[in-house]
């Protein structure tokens, strides 16, 4: 047996004359052709049977292709060539929006589709099947477990056409298409003259159908976002947020070993009082004391026993033998009472504050309170100083940290598809 | 991803070394060279705070 008996027969374009201007006519698609475009005049021909006829005279626009007619590229592992190209057009608002479509052709696999709309491009074919309708309060369709959300209702007219096509595609041509998505795919249906098709397309980016097709230069850049195109945030957010959560169980890891290890050592603590109106000296300093270990934090407390009334310290931690020390005033004021029937209370009697860092050595306090001269005030108060005790400030600092990556990520997704859905019949934009 | 991966690495390194360190949000402020006699003349060290004004007052 010979290998042309086995292999795929071999094919040859077939020519004609055009009946308008006389030019020659090449058909790629074969018995499937239904209707050619002129390459020399534009005119829109019947070919279904022997007897050429003009379906259109010549159009006025003149569209040309970014993909030329008779260029071959490769679709799944299957080679396609381009014989057909048409505009079509909806209005929205009086506002038209046009985008185009290629009708590709293999003489083994029968049609494919492309079309392209600002950058954003489609693969399509027909289903060879009528998608299950889903009971929702906006329309849905069910293929293959698939479910595809209703996009959009339009009327659209073909505006211009070149090349051939297995109907008779002509200028004026309508059809009422409903969009059906599932990102990254697509399914359509077209009414025309009673019969309904439909197709299920996948988004294709530019520069997989420029390297598809082996084309010249860059694909033009992709405008907005499409009804199909993938979210280049889809699946980030989720992995994000594993990732948090991992993240955390470490925070709260830390947090528990550094709550658990830390010393808590009380160093130094005392009972005082203050009055006003005795004169004299108001700062003094405690006896010495000894920080040990490594450089931690330092919480110093103060509890009052002020009842409407306020106190101020000055407070300094003084390493006498180095002569640094850490400096800082605290206030501490506390009111309470009844007004209107209601009791309120406004501050606290105690305070602290945690002294960063402060190496091991001897250290002391230097204390000066003052309280309200106007009056006589009097109060007594108790200083602890404790060495290495936990805070949970930068906790809370790191858990807001995390948490933005993955909020800014879901945000996003969140903004993509808003600006997907405002271009449906759904949305509250244009288009 | 790799990026939120260095991010929480960064966030979990730094709040460790702070928790280590015992650093604090606390406004305090280092003197250096206090003079040992402010131990027997406590009136003459002049807090960086002293003249700190402030609301204080009742509802």
């Amino acid at each position: 047996m010979s290998s042309a008996a086995i292999g795929p027969p071999l094919v040859q374009a077939k020519s004609l004359h055009c009946p308008s201007c006389g030019g020659p006519v090449t058909l790629r698609g074969f018995g499937h052709t239904l209707s050619v475009v002129c390459p020399q005049c534009h005119a829109v021909l019947d070919v279904s049977n022997p007897l050429v006829q003009i379906l259109q005279r010549a159009q006025q626009e003149q569209v040309q292709p970014k993909i030329p007619l008779g260029t071959r590229g490769k679709i799944d592992n299957v080679v396609w060539e381009v014989i057909g190209f048409q505009v079509r057009q909806i209005e929205v608002d009086g506002v038209p929006y046009s985008w185009d479509e290629y009708l590709l052709f293999n003489p083994y696999h029968g049609f494919r589709y492309l079309s392209e709309y600002q950058g954003h491009w489609n693969v399509i074919r027909t289903l060879p099947l009528v998608p299950e309708q889903v009971p929702s309060i906006r329309p849905r369709l069910r293929v293959k477990g698939q479910i595809f959300r209703h996009f959009q209702h339009c009327e659209a007219t073909t505006v211009f056409v070149l090349g051939e096509f297995p109907w008779r595609a002509h200028k004026g041509e309508k059809a009422t298409v409903d969009d059906f998505i599932a990102p990254p795919q697509m399914i359509s249906s077209e009414r025309m003259d009673g019969e309904v098709v439909w197709s299920l397309g996948e988004y294709w980016s530019g520069d997989q159908i420029w390297k598809a097709f082996q084309l010249q230069g860059r694909a033009p850049a992709a405008v907005g976002v499409f009804e199909n195109q993938p979210s280049p945030h889809h699946g980030r957010a989720g992995s994000m947020w594993k990732t948090f959560l991992w993240m955390l169980v470490a925070l709260a890891a830390m947090m528990f070993y550094f709550t658990v290890s830390a010393k808590r050592q009380e160093v130094y603590t005392q009972h005082y009082s203050f009055s006003t109106g005795t004169g004299g000296e108001p700062s003094f300093v405690t006896p010495v004391f000894e920080l040990t270990g490594r450089p931690s934090n330092v919480q110093l407390a103060i509890k009052t026993d002020l009842d409407n009334n306020w106190a101020y310290f000055n407070v300094a931690l003084i390493n006498q033998d180095t002569g640094r020390a850490w400096d800082f005033g605290r206030e501490v004021s506390y009111y309470h009472g009844v007004e209107d029937g209601e009791s309120w209370t406004e501050g606290s009697s105690s305070d602290s504050v945690d002294i960063p860092s402060v190496p091991s050595g001897h250290y002391y306090l230097r204390i000066e309170p003052e309280m309200d001269t106007k009056q006589p005030s009097s109060m007594g108060y108790d200083v602890t100083l404790r060495r290495d005790v936990p805070t949970y400030w930068f906790f809370l600092i790191a858990f807001v940290l995390l948490l933005i990556p993955p909020i800014v990520s879901t945000a996003r997704i969140g903004a993509f598809e808003t600006a997907r859905w405002r271009e449906s019949d759904y949305g509250s934009g244009g288009k | 991803m790799k990026l939120f991966l260095l991010w929480g690495v960064a966030v979990l390194g730094f709040t460790g070394l702070a928790e280590y360190n015992g650093w604090s949000l606390a406004r305090v402020n280092q003197v250096e060279n206090v003079p040992k006699t402010v131990r027997d003349n406590p009136g003459a060290y002049r807090s960086t705070y002293g003249y700190y004004h402030r609301y204080i007052g009742g509802k």
